[in-house]
Formats: C-alpha cells, sequence, structure tokens
C-alpha cells in the first residue's frame, strides 16, 4: 500500500513543486517588467536573438507546412469534386492550429534550449550567485528581457507562418495542383475570419510566455556542471513542446 | 573590539545533512580572517551565509549590528551592496568584456556619467596590477587575471566588507603570491574588513591577521597566527602537516 502510494503520490508532488515554483516566478517576472531600470538594451538583443534569429527557421516551416497540407487536403477534397476548398482549409488550419504550435515548437528547439544553456551555465560557474551578491535581482536581470521579448516575439513569428503556410499552400494548388485560381481565392476569402487569425494570435501570445518561462526555469534550476546542463536542455525543449500542446487543447476547448 | 560579523548559534542543513552545527564566530572589523578547514566541511556555505544568500536554517547572523536573518528580501539587497565577494573561478559575466563586467556594479547601483565611471574602472584594474585589458572577454584570460578581474569588480563600489571564496586555488605558486599580496594590499589600501576561505596554510599563516578553523560543522580553534603555531589542538596540528593520522576524518 505504502509503495503503492508512493509510486502516484511521488511525481504529483514534484509536478504541484515545479508547477507552483514555475507560477511563483511568472507572477514575480510580471510584477517586476514593471520596475525600473528598464533594461531596453537587453530587450532589443532577446528580440533580436528569439526573433529576427528564428526567421529562416519560420519561413521554411510555415512555407513546407503550407504546401504539405494543400497536397494532402486535396486528396480528401477531390473525391468529393471540392477542389477549390483547399485554400480555405489550408488558410483556417494554419491561422488556428498549425502557425501557432508549429512556430512556438521551433521557437522552444531553437531558442529555449539556448535560454536554458545560457542561464545553466551562468548558474553553475556561480554569475546568477553574482548578480545576487552584487543586488541585482537575477529574475529582473535575466528573465524579463527573456520572457518580454517572447510575448513580443512569437505572435509576429506566428503571423509569418501563416503567412508563408497560406502563400505555399497557394502555390502548390494553383500551380501543381491546377485548381481554379478564381474560385480557390474567393472559397477563401469568403470562409476565413479575422477572428480565425486572432485566435492563433491569443494562442501564440501564451505560447512565447511558456517558451521562454520554461527557459529561464530549467536554467535556472540547473545543477551539476557541464552535465546538468545538458540536461537541463533536453528537459526544456520537452517541456516546452509538452506544455504547448496541452495549452494548445486548453485555449482551444476555451476559444471554441 | 569593534566586530564587523558576529555568528551566533548558526546552524545549516541540507535534508537530513547537518553542515554546521552552531558556529560562533566574530570577524574583527578592519582585519583579515581567514576561515579553514578541510574541503566539504561548508566553509563556502557559510560565506554565503555571511552575506546573505543563503538563509541559515537556525542562529543569527549580525552585520554592522543589525540582524540579517530576519531582514526582508529589498533590505537584504540593499545590505549586500556593503559586501564585495571574488568567488571561486571569480564568476565574470562571460558575455561581457572585461571593462563590462568591473563596471557593471556601477552602472547598476550608481548614476555617475561615464566618463566618471570610466576612470573607476581603470583605476580598479590599476590597482589589481592589469592594464589595457578592458576589451577582452573572459574566455581569453587565465585563471590568475580573471581573479583579479573578479577582484576589480568587487571593490568597484568599495565595499566594507571583502569576502574570498578560495582566492588561490587552481594558480600557481607565483600567482598565489600575486594575489596573497593583492588580499593584503586591497585590506591595507582601503581599511575595509576581510574575510578569506582557504585551505592553503602558507598563505594563511604570512597574512592572516585571524584565522578560525573549521571542522564537522564548528569552530575547532579561533586565534592569530602565532595561536595556530603554538597550538596544540589535534585538528590543526593534523591539518598544518597534512597528516592522513589524527582526529580529522577522510572522507
Amino acid at each position: 500500500m505504502e509503495r503503492v502510494l508512493s509510486f502516484f503520490g511521488r511525481p504529483l508532488v514534484s509536478f504541484v513543486e515545479v508547477a507552483g515554483q514555475m507560477a511563483l516566478l511568472f507572477y514575480s517576472t510580471i510584477k517586476l517588467m514593471f520596475k525600473k531600470p528598464f533594461r531596453t538594451k537587453l530587450l532589443l538583443k532577446q528580440i533580436e536573438f528569439i526573433g529576427a534569429n528564428s526567421l529562416s527557421v519560420i519561413i521554411l516551416t510555415g512555407s513546407f507546412t503550407g504546401m504539405v497540407f494543400a497536397f494532402q487536403s486535396y486528396i480528401g477534397f477531390h473525391k468529393f469534386g471540392a477542389d477549390q476548398l483547399v485554400g480555405t482549409v489550408v488558410a483556417l488550419a494554419m491561422a488556428r492550429e498549425l502557425g501557432p504550435v508549429l512556430s512556438a515548437i521551433m521557437v522552444a528547439a531553437r531558442a529555449g534550449s539556448a535560454i536554458t544553456a545560457e542561464i545553466g551555465t551562468m548558474k553553475v560557474t556561480e554569475q546568477v550567485d553574482a548578480l545576487n551578491a552584487m543586488a541585482v535581482d537575477p529574475v529582473h536581470y535575466l528573465f524579463v528581457p527573456r520572457i518580454l521579448a517572447g510575448l513580443i516575439v512569437m505572435p509576429m513569428l506566428n503571423a509569418i507562418t501563416v503567412l508563408c503556410g497560406v502563400v505555399g499552400g497557394y502555390l502548390v494548388s494553383i500551380k501543381v495542383l491546377g485548381i481554379n485560381k478564381t474560385l480557390y481565392l474567393d472559397y477563401m476569402y469568403t470562409y476565413i475570419e479575422f477572428d480565425d487569425f486572432a485566435n492563433g494570435m491569443m494562442k501564440s501570445l501564451v505560447f512565447g510566455g511558456i517558451v521562454t518561462l520554461v527557459g529561464c526555469y530549467k536554467g535556472f534550476m540547473t545543477r551539476g556542471g557541464a552535465e546538468g546542463v545538458g540536461r537541463a536542455t533536453t528537459e526544456s525543449v520537452v517541456m516546452a513542446c509538452v506544455l504547448i500542446l496541452i495549452f494548445d487543447y486548453i485555449l482551444t476547448a476555451f476559444m471554441f | 573590539m569593534e566586530y564587523a560579523i558576529e555568528c551566533l548559534d548558526l546552524h545549516k542543513s541540507f535534508g537530513v545533512h547537518k553542515i554546521h552545527k552552531g558556529i560562533d564566530l566574530k570577524i574583527v572589523k578592519g582585519a583579515i580572517t581567514y576561515i579553514i578547514g578541510p574541503s566539504g566541511t561548508g566553509k563556502s556555505v557559510l560565506l554565503k551565509q555571511l552575506c546573505g544568500l543563503m538563509p541559515p536554517t537556525k542562529g543569527k547572523v549580525i552585520v554592522n549590528g543589525q540582524d540579517i536573518t530576519v531582514m526582508k528580501p529589498e533590505e537584504l539587497v540593499q545590505m549586500r551592496k556593503k559586501f564585495g565577494i571574488l568567488f571561486q573561478n571569480a564568476a565574470l559575466f562571460d558575455s561581457m568584456n572585461v571593462y563590462e563586467n568591473v563596471a557593471f556594479p556601477l552602472v547598476e547601483h550608481t548614476k555617475l556619467p561615464k566618463s566618471k565611471i570610466d576612470k573607476i574602472v581603470q583605476e580598479k584594474l590599476r590597482l589589481v596590477g592589469l592594464r589595457n585589458i578592458e576589451d577582452k572577454m573572459p574566455s581569453e584570460l587565465s585563471g590568475g587575471m580573471r581573479k583579479r578581474v573578479g577582484l576589480a569588480r568587487a571593490i568597484a563600489l568599495e565595499p566594507d566588507i571583502m569576502l574570498y571564496d578560495e582566492p588561490t586555488t587552481g594558480l600557481d605558486p607565483i600567482m598565489c603570491d600575486v594575489v596573497d599580496n593583492l588580499i593584503n594590499d586591497t585590506q591595507k589600501e582601503l581599511g575595509i574588513t576581510s574575510i578569506v576561505i582557504s585551505h592553503d596554510i602558507e598563505s594563511t599563516l604570512k597574512i592572516a591577521d585571524y584565522i578560525a578553523m573549521l571542522y564537522d560543522g564548528k569552530v575547532v580553534l579561533y586565534g592569530t597566527s602565532e595561536d595556530f603555531k603554538t597550538t596544540d589542538n589535534p585538528y590543526v596540528k593534523q591539518f598544518f602537516s597534512a597528516s592522513k593520522e589524527g582526529p580529522i576524518k577522510i572522507m
């Protein structure tokens, strides 16, 4: 009985613990965002790192997803003779689902991991202690610029992903599959609403927070030298991806 | 005698593992105090408790007459500005060059104009015997140079109390001597209280005004260098003679 309890209890306790720590850190980060000094230079550096440097990856991901999606949905729609609806489906899926989720996962892999590795290295080489020792709050100095940059940049990256996906889908449908151009665009304009896009933007705002918060948190909790940094980096990417998918469901159900 | 820091019945444990079992230690103001002891006796942990980076499990730490264990986080941050800390591996920010590292506390905590900060950075670097390295990154520096840059950064805000965590570990004998002299000179020139963690017996006896030896969570002997040279204390004798035989258990 005791063994059964501890088998289920231990992961539960550690889950609650991690969730609590992250919530507290997020809360103090939000609070500290409004506290002087505003580190504009650090923020711009993070926006460049998380946003600008992710552009090429995001453009590739978006266009290829849109292109593949056009092919795949064509197979189904062709059977019903509804070829012209391919554009609507591609745009809908990109805007509501694929854009936010895929861009967030790419950013988690690229920038989230790097954030963890950087803060983790600072932790194990006592640089975080040094910040504390010099009376500088590490949350204010390290977390705020990164998480703020994540919140600002992620929706923009989502917009680019969606745009690339729609363009990619259009090119494949018209040039490769030979769907009627006028009908294709006409249906797309009729059925896609601004809400679909806004929905995805809301999601990517939340995902931007998740990726950067997890990156910072995992880095901050790093222990045990170079090996620890490696472990933390892996855990950061896995945790961010899982959380993105879980929150994707919650947000979808909520905004349905 | 005036004390800069007083530890009263300090206990610290991590889980079931007891590190400190009642440390009473008074650090004399304006003097150099060495804290020595075998590895794993919690010297660094003690140092972090002295400056409020880590709270003790039980007991008091009194800095300049104020108990820091009951302070609010904001008060603790203010109090910490009185301290300068040189970390074991210098803990320089590796995303910044030498100039930015030394200027960091000045940029964070003062409103000095850039020209004034430039002057202070140069002066502090000169004090630790470094010149024309402002543009170098920490990864380009040798171990000894990193420690000296770390020291320059630690004294940039002119602290009242300087803490050194194993300043000579991992340095060659000549560099050890340079760092020892630096600790001595910094203390003489700025008149600050210095606390040094070390297991380098030679430097300890050479420059310490007072020495405290830590073993098994307690202070086994506190006194001047002379006291330590003439003591019969078996722990101290074993540690100083670097012998396997004696009351100190080898882990």
